[in-house]
């Protein structure tokens, strides 16, 4: 049986005439972490919201543990924690309402202790807990839909630039979070234009440069990054 | 979807303000125009009421005055009504445009009766705020406010895709929050009802009737909405697009097709019916007695040989020419009629094209407020008018010597049960 768990195989996403995916394909194991880099408009975000089921492919194929999302969104969704780059939970909600919200939106139920630990997890101050979303400042919201998507148990999370917004301190808590996940074997696909946080979290790291995959590559060890990677992710628009 | 999935939601959404505040705006207004329409009735049966009483009064104090049944027959005034339904209250309907109430004589009667015009009132929405008013014009606005931005506010707070991706099944959001909030709406429109039904004594088979066909009027409206939000337009657009589609199907439908149905369907005035027959009686003054009496034997042969006048003025004569000034004006009171009728009818099919209308109409027929009901009155008026003439005409033309013991027999109007339900 393979470990594959994320798969897109010929991947190609047009929206409104334009191509933004081109036939791109690649395989993230389980337990492992791959993080996709590019600019802005490289086909990032549709990548994950085709694996989402919120974008249909236009050829080629997405599957998670090898179902196709296309055909099956409800089955693989349940398998699935997704992190925006800038979640808006409800900001009438506080912290503990929001998510109780969501986990009994996704069928979970969860009991104070493991909600307030998770809130530990994610270093979110125990004063802000039951104080509405709309008075907490972009981090913290950040740190409470991390704590949702750990609680959510799934052994898939997509995360979309997951550190936008936080502070170093907490940037260093997330990776180590995401670390530990992938060592109790969760399988996760993060997009960021965050070159070197990428490399601090994740096992490889593909390049999207305007919807194409240029490159594939193991991530270096100790975090550090060839300055010509990073000019290959970010260059797209100078090189035209 | 469970029942833990209709807790969570129902809790979510009724804390929000927006909607809280729009379901007490439906439950104020439902309750405004239940007590309206109640207190409605309430007068009518108090105007019933007392024109009995004065009716019994009038009626005592012309048999004690005259001792002749030609101006008893005159003078004497029949009370004739159609009690408001006990729905009346939800649904007040034609009522405040056909006339429910006549105080009838022995004279010509399609005068008495046509004394006004009905138009097409089924078309007529702006009018008093009753139940049936609230449902079917301000409920579907309510609605529209509650449903329009359900996708679309998500989509601009940026939450959308999270809510999508983080629900367990498709039904467990969207058409989850669409039918309780569907729901919440009904019940807060509802509530006032079925305490007007209580106060107005209202059988439980119409209660769940009118209940049910307020359900499946929102439940209509909600799937309008819940597709109509579905499309990635921004609220206001949404918006836009339903409260155009409520306009026209409310108010402008019904407004063309009541123009187009006065154009197409014509027919004789309410006053020429009151004209034909007023100078069909007031020629009758000049014309020999026996012309007259030939008209009215035409129609009544079994007073034949017993039509002549010996004087100048005799009330077997007045009765027959009244008689005969009825017959004169019926073919224009018949006219009148299918007119109606048939406006009625492509009023009908107007409806298919405007739910509101379509509603109204099934609410009061339902509460027998509509024009049929109506119709029926006036005719339960022509059969008691007959029935009076029937009575009296024996004494008129045998030349009974009048007993007071005799007006025992006369006929009283019963109003018609179907009415009083």
């Amino acid at each position: 049986m393979s470990d594959v768990v994320i798969q897109a195989t010929n991947l190609s996403v047009d929206v409104q005439s334009k191509q933004i995916l081109k036939n791109i394909s690649f395989q993230v194991l389980k337990g492992e972490v791959l993080a996709l880099l590019g600019g802005n408009g490289a086909g990032k975000s549709t990548t994950i919201k085709t694996f989402l089921g919120l974008m249909k492919p236009t050829s080629g194929d997405v599957s998670l543990v090898g179902v196709s999302v296309p055909t099956n969104p409800d089955v693989v969704r349940k398998q699935v924690a997704y992190l925006p780059e800038s979640v808006m939970l409800y900001g009438h909600l506080t912290a503990i309402e929001n998510i109780r919200y969501f986990l009994s939106l996704s069928g979970k139920q969860k009991s104070d202790e493991d909600i307030a630990v998770s809130l530990k997890r994610v270093a979110l101050q125990s004063s802000s807990w039951h104080q509405p979303l709309s008075g907490y400042s972009k981090g913290m919201r950040q740190k409470t839909a991390i704590a949702l998507a750990l609680l959510r148990d799934a052994p898939i999370l997509f995360l979309d630039e997951p550190t936008s917004g936080l502070d170093p301190v907490a940037i260093d808590e997330f990776n180590r979070l995401i670390n530990q996940l992938a060592s109790q074997g969760a399988t996760i696909l993060m997009v960021t234009h965050d070159v070197y946080g990428a490399c601090h979290v994740a096992n490889r790291i593909g390049l999207l440069r305007d919807g194409e995959l240029v490159g594939m590559f193991d991530a270096p060890a100790e975090g550090n990054i060839d300055s010509e990677v990073v000019h290959k992710a970010f260059s797209q628009g100078s090189e035209a | 979807m469970n029942f833990l999935d209709v807790r969570r939601e129902t809790v979510f959404l009724l804390r929000k303000k927006s909607i809280a505040l729009l379901l007490l705006a439906g439950f104020l207004l439902a309750s405004f125009s239940v007590w309206t329409g109640s207190v409605d009735v309430a007068q009518q049966h108090q105007t019933i009421e007392r024109l009995l009483v004065g009716d019994s009064v009038d009626r005592e104090e012309v048999t004690h005055k005259h001792h002749d049944y030609g101006y008893i027959a005159y003078y004497t005034f029949h009370l004739t009504y159609a009690p408001p339904s006990p729905l009346a209250f939800a649904a007040l309907g034609v009522r405040d445009i056909y006339p429910w109430k006549h105080r009838v004589r022995m004279l010509a009667l399609e005068g008495q009766i046509h004394e006004s015009d009905t138009p097409n009132p089924e078309l007529a929405l702006a009018g008093k705020i009753d139940f049936t008013f609230v449902i079917a014009v301000f409920s579907p606005l309510l609605l529209i406010l509650l449903l329009h931005d359900l996708r679309a506010s998500e989509r601009a707070a940026g939450r959308h895709d999270f809510l999508v991706v983080t629900a367990r099944t498709r039904n467990s959001l969207w058409p989850l929050r669409t039918a309780i909030l569907m729901v919440a709406l009904w019940l807060a429109l509802i509530v006032p009802f079925l305490l007007g039904c209580a106060v107005n004594g209202v059988g439980i088979v119409d209660v769940f009737m009118i209940s049910a066909i307020v359900l499946v009027y929102l439940l209509f409206w909600s799937v309008i909405c819940y597709l109509v939000a579905r499309l990635a337009f921004p609220a206001p657009v949404l918006a836009s697009l339903l409260l155009g589609g409520w306009l026209l199907t409310t108010f402008i439908i019904p407004a063309v097709g009541d123009v187009v149905i006065e154009e197409a369907y014509h027919g004789p005035e309410g006053g020429n019916i009151l004209m034909t027959q007023r100078e069909a009686v007031n020629d009758a003054w000049d014309l020999p007695h026996q012309v007259t009496m030939d008209a009215f034997l035409e129609t009544h042969p079994q007073w034949q040989g017993k039509t002549q006048t010996t004087s100048l003025f005799e009330w077997k004569w007045y009765f027959a020419f009244q008689q005969v000034g009825d017959e004169k004006a019926l073919p224009l009171a018949i006219a009148y009629q299918q007119t109606a009728e048939d406006r009625y009818r492509a009023a009908g099919y107007i409806a298919l094209l405007s739910p509101a209308t379509l509603l109204k109409r099934a609410l009061t027929h339902w509460a027998h407020t509509d024009a049929p009901a109506a119709w029926h009155y006036e005719q339960q008026v022509r059969a008691f008018h007959a029935e009076l003439r029937q009575f009296y005409y024996p004494f008129l033309f045998n030349g009974t010597p009048y007993s007071e013991a005799s007006l025992a027999d006369r006929p009283v109007f019963t109003p018609y049960k179907n009415t009083e339900r």
